[in-house]
């Protein structure tokens, strides 16, 4: 009897830090009740289209600093900025820095009509029904995510920002 | 305290170590227990729980400290003491969205709130030490029932018809008396009586003077269905952790719309969304001119995509699986998909218009033409006049530099520039803009900002079937919950155990005659008032008539 | 007369039923040591009779229970009205059940005016018959609700039986520490009670006289836009004011006793309009059921435990201790039944998730673990007698904050209770 209890003692009582520790783990590790990305997490990954109707999503661009930036023409600060991040882009484009800059589901020819008036060349994708944005857990606009070449989060702007703020975080980005 | 030796009771039989009463016959083995002449604990029957043992190891600690019904008390009444302090104030995961707990809870509620917050109990629930509780429930749930069930299982199987006097008469229910004539036919004669009382009686062979009556020997396995019961049930909630098990999101669905759900492959459309709302005959007179809602309804078809499902530059290709209205109290279920009613919106969106172009010279009309909100043709050829789209706004305004945006993506107050060409007009075309909704056309000034084009021609509307808008919105909560059905499972499991051992009462008497004296113990688990007047019950019948209240020897009432 | 009318009538009659049942309770068991009588001939007596009147009661509660049914077309449990009311039907059930089993004709002198007042406590609430929101039309919920309040009702009666308990064995003239908080315990207990009779008496007093006065309280509100807006909320108190709400001012006031505008105002994070009301009803419910204990205490010279302890005398403590833990057995499996595992159908069924963890979910489960620690101090620890007597009056204080505290306080000071 000895032997054969002690087993079933030894079994129960593994099992039992296995699926608690599991619970108790996972009160640690789940999802942010906000819906907030938090720094260090892996962004949710996406596949959209460009204005030239080829397919990008975020997973191409591992290996390189990644800013991702949700814009649209209805709102004034998002305006603001993107002629700012055009001179980024021109200024670090050849440091392999990529920045998406994902439309917040809005219509083809404001789109189009938009970016021609700004003369942007980097790539501006199109979200569809609003769902990368709320993958993303948007509450505000223009939001900015910085992604590290490891494919973390290194931060996450809410609101708009001046040049020097995003060439701070944009140095700071390529020194990783 | 627990001595080793001394385990051999004088019917010869070995008791394991921490036995209270002889597992044969009831003798109780503890000296000081056998100079009391108080009523006997009778819990488990006085067998030695599995993890009463002398020199413990770390495991025997940790076994030991779960299997207490004590530390189980302890955990019980912690978890909901702390399980109130989560009431004070709402959880975060009463919000939906738009909201962050940081500041929502010092706003609202001051320093209490902010205190609250910090010390994680806004989110009570879901905090590591509340699950850690429940997983030491858990715990103790398995480890003190394995440790009592086989035992009294063993003890219950094996029982001595023949117990020992110090037995009999220590129960909490006791009756002595002086029997004349034949032992034997006394017994067996209340033997019979007790049968009728649905009891099951074994009376002892040979000499016949001693005698058992059990009946409902099942209420005692109750509590350990119930146990079962409840781990199943934790288990099952844990197992909703379990990626793709589980699912919680929110779709908005505007009439006429289809909206991918995000996370499956499912999408679904809102045909139209039907509110009802009381009458006031319907209403007592305080509630009278109250919009009251009667019943509201989603007309949603459910499609799921069969190819091209994750191509950004094609549409998917769609395949109706299901038709449903969806009503509160009647979701949409599809496959472990289930869609509910969750809340309404009935803000009106328009969708499209179909405007006729009025050459005003001419009085002749052309048209009409489709005319959505969102992504629509860039030219329209109306008889001789092209119409070339060249911006839109969603909610027009102009900015502060005086030019032309929107302030939101939101159709509410849209807004269409053309450059139309044809007879009348310059070649290269005059700039025309249209407000589809009237309200817009008077408040932007229509007309005026057209200037002489608007002498020349009109873009308008003819009638209302000719404008396509929705009327409401619908909110609709999508749910997967695979571990349900393992849930159900184990509250069958408890309630089962539960009724089991609530209605049912274990019931055994004992009986013994020697030299014509009679002594009866009866033991009961609960419901002793039950226990003593089925005994004075059979008594009764075989000429013995006392107060069922005398049978009572004093004691606990467990 | 219509159905309804009809079954309003019903209802008084199963009022009065209950107070004259009581009544003859109370003769059964005080009027043993009247003279020229035989004490068990006497109990016995007066005790059927009391027991067939608080029958006949229950037949009218039923009678006005089914004819609300059938007249309103929708099972009465829906407004806190008609599930109080149930509430009180339900005692009697679980009391009549109780009372088959163990003929203890005094059960009957303290299960009764617990109905009694919970009855009078429901008639506070609007009595007409409310059509359903589409949420709460579910036969599930019915289900729920009614089991929930039967197994509730059980731990009513054995709430009862224990607090007779204590009044039967605490010694109510000694003197030392123990025995002096136990008294005061009995003591707070039975004020509480009366409390919630002052409550009653206020709100129909006022109600009688047609007090009235009212206040509004500007909120400003901050949509998502950025734009804010102002919502004025107006309140309608139908006591006098001794507080009112945060923030707000008077719209019209009945002056009382002198009294022209309200003493003091509710703290800041009492916000909304309701939270001051309610305050203000506390307010006037301690101040009622202090006036009624005074007057008690002046009449009967003692305290209302040391009063009632000899009317107790004869009757088996062990007896009481037991009916007290068989109502709460029996009522453990229904409430388990009505109050969790009906209410996760029905949560699962209306809104997509068996448990969300809400304020009255909680405070269900809350009782549930309370009542489960009750049968195991009681089966493992050896714990009854006094203790299990107190534990089952406190267990019931834990039902009615669910069933009452739940929506009057929680919900009250926020504003999430309804969906």
């Amino acid at each position: 009897m000895g032997k054969s209890r002690k087993k079933i003692q030894i079994v129960i009582l593994l099992a039992v830090l296995i699926l608690g520790g599991y619970a108790i783990g996972s009160t640690f590790f789940g999802k942010d009740r906000t819906g907030f990305l938090k720094v260090g997490a892996e962004p949710p990954e996406f596949t959209l289209a460009d204005l030239d109707g080829s397919v990008r999503s975020l997973a191409e661009f591992k290996g390189k600093p990644v800013v991702v930036n949700f814009w649209g023409t209805f709102c004034e600060p998002c305006v603001r900025e993107m002629p700012e991040f055009e001179r980024q882009y021109e200024k670090w484009k050849d440091h392999n820095l990529v920045i998406l800059a994902i439309n917040l589901s809005e219509d083809t020819l404001t789109v189009n009509n938009f970016v021609n008036r700004f003369n942007l060349s980097y790539p501006i994708l199109r979200d569809v029904n609003r769902q990368t944005e709320r993958s993303y857990g948007l509450r505000q606009y223009p939001t900015t995510f910085f992604i590290k070449p490891d494919g973390t989060l290194m931060e996450v702007k809410v609101g708009g920002m001046l040049e020097k703020d995003i060439e701070e975080r944009v140095e700071r980005l390529l020194q990783l | 305290m627990l001595t080793v030796e001394n385990t051999k009771c004088e019917c010869g039989h070995q008791n394991a170590v921490g036995t209270v009463l002889c597992e044969s016959c009831g003798k109780p083995l503890l000296k000081d227990l056998q100079q009391s002449d108080t009523p006997l604990e009778m819990r488990y029957d006085g067998v030695a729980r599995r993890s009463q043992k002398s020199n413990q190891t770390v495991i025997d600690k940790i076994w030991s400290f779960f299997s207490s019904v004590k530390i189980a008390i302890y955990l019980i009444v912690i978890t909901f003491l702390t399980a109130m302090l989560g009431t004070i104030y709402p959880q975060e995961s009463t919000f939906i969205n738009n909201f962050d707990p940081s500041t929502y809870y010092e706003q609202t509620y001051g320093l209490p709130g902010k205190l609250y917050y910090m010390l994680g109990l806004s989110h009570t629930y879901e905090s590591w030490w509340f699950i850690g509780l429940l997983v030491m429930i858990g715990t103790s749930l398995v480890i003190c029932s394995l440790d009592r069930v086989l035992p009294l299982y063993r003890a219950l199987n094996k029982q001595q018809i023949r117990k020992h006097h110090q037995f009999i008469s220590r129960q909490k229910t006791v009756f002595a008396a002086d029997i004349g004539g034949d032992p034997k036919e006394w017994m067996t004669n209340f033997g019979t009586q007790l049968k009728r009382r649905g009891y099951k009686v074994h009376q002892e062979e040979g000499q016949g003077t001693a005698l058992l009556a059990e009946k409902n020997r099942f209420s005692r396995w109750g509590p350990y269905i119930n146990h079962i019961g409840l781990i199943l049930f934790l288990l099952a909630i844990l197992a909703r952790s379990i990626p793709g098990w589980q699912m919680d999101a929110y779709v908005s669905v505007p009439d006429g719309d289809t909206v991918k759900i995000a996370g499956t492959n499912y999408y679904i459309k809102s045909e139209k969304f039907i509110i009802e709302f009381y009458t006031d005959d319907e209403l007592p007179e305080q509630l009278q001119g109250k919009a009251r809602a009667k019943n509201y309804e989603t007309q949603a078809v459910l499609y799921a995509c069969v190819s091209v499902c994750n191509d950004p530059l094609k549409e998917p290709v769609l395949e109706e699986v299901k038709r449903h209205n969806i009503i509160v109290n009647h979701p949409l279920v599809y496959d472990g998909l289930k869609l509910y009613q969750f809340d309404f919106d009935l803000k009106p969106r328009l969708n499209a218009v179909n405007p006729i172009l009025e050459d005003k010279q001419s009085g002749e009309k052309y048209g009409p033409f489709y005319l959505p909100m969102k992504d629509s043709a860039l030219q329209h050829k109306l008889g001789p006049f092209t119409l070339d789209l060249y911006a839109n706004y969603m909610e027009f305004a102009l900015n502060s530099e005086g030019k032309p945006t929107t302030l939101s993506r939101e159709p509410n107050a849209p807004a269409f520039v053309f450059t139309v060409k044809g007879p009348g007009l310059k070649p290269e075309g005059e700039p025309y803009i249209y407000f589809p909704m009237q309200k817009d056309k008077v408040k932007f000034a229509q007309d005026t900002i057209n200037r002489e084009i608007a002498d020349k021609i009109q873009i308008r509307v003819d009638g209302m079937e000719n404008v396509d808008f929705s009327e409401a919105t619908t909110h609709l909560n999508v749910r997967v919950d695979k571990a349900l059905p393992y849930l159900w499972i184990g509250a069958v499991f408890s309630m089962l155990g539960l009724i089991m051992g609530s209605y049912w009462q274990h019931r055994r008497i004992w009986l013994r005659i020697d030299d014509g004296q009679l002594v009866l113990g009866a033991h009961t688990n609960k419901n002793w008032f039950g226990m003593r007047s089925d005994v004075a019950h059979a008594l009764k019948k075989v000429g013995i008539e006392i107060d069922p209240k005398t049978l009572d020897n004093g004691g606990k009432n467990a | 007369m219509s159905l309804l009318d009809f079954s309003s009538d019903a209802f008084m009659v199963a009022f009065f039923l209950y107070c004259f049942a009581f009544l003859f309770y109370v003769i059964a068991i005080a009027g043993k040591k009247w003279s020229n009588r035989d004490p068990k001939q006497h109990e016995k007596r007066w005790g059927r009779i009391a027991f067939i009147v608080s029958t006949a009661g229950l037949v009218a509660h039923l009678t006005f229970f089914f004819t609300r049914w059938i007249g309103g077309k929708q099972i009465p449990t829906s407004n806190m009205y008609e599930f109080m009311t149930f509430l009180g039907m339900a005692i009697m059930i679980a009391y009549t059940i109780v009372y088959a089993m163990y003929r203890k004709p005094l059960l009957g002198m303290f299960a009764i005016p617990l109905t009694i007042i919970i009855v009078a406590y429901a008639s506070v609430f609007p009595q007409e018959v409310q059509p359903l929101i589409p949420a709460l039309n579910s036969v599930w919920l019915k289900v729920h609700v009614t089991t929930a309040a039967l197994g509730e009702a059980f731990f009513a009666v054995g709430f009862a039986a224990g607090l007779m308990y204590l009044l039967r064995v605490i010694n109510f003239t000694d003197k030392t520490k123990q025995a002096r908080r136990a008294q005061f315990w009995v003591e707070f207990t039975l004020y509480s009670i009366i409390v919630i009779v002052g409550f009653i008496i206020a709100v129909f007093g006022f109600r009688f006289a047609g007090y009235e006065a009212s206040f509004t309280q500007e909120k400003v509100l901050i949509d998502n836009k950025g734009q804010d807006s102002t919502i004025v909320d107006t309140v309608n108190y139908y006591l006098p004011p001794i507080v009112q709400p945060y923030n707000s001012q008077i719209v019209e006031f009945q002056s009382f006793l002198g009294m022209d505008k309200p003493l003091f105002e509710a703290p800041y994070w009492m916000n909304g309009v309701n939270a001051g009301r309610k305050l203000n009803t506390v307010v006037w419910s301690i101040i009622a059921g202090t006036l009624l204990y005074g007057v008690l205490r002046l009449i009967l010279r003692k305290r209302l435990g040391a009063a009632i302890h000899p009317v107790m005398e004869g009757i088996d403590a062990d007896d009481l201790d037991e009916i007290s833990y068989r109502a709460i057995a029996i009522g453990f499996p229904i409430f388990t039944l009505g109050g969790l595992i009906f209410a996760m159908i029905w949560a699962e069924i209306a809104w997509g998730r068996f448990w969300g963890w809400d304020p009255k979910e909680v405070w269900a489960l809350i009782t549930w673990l309370f009542y489960s620690a009750y049968l195991h101090f009681r089966l493992s620890r050896g714990w009854q007698g006094l203790r299990s007597a107190w534990l089952a009056v406190i267990g019931f204080v834990i039902v009615l904050f669910t069933l009452i505290g739940v929506n009057l306080i929680i919900a009250g000071l926020h504003s999430y209770s309804g969906v």
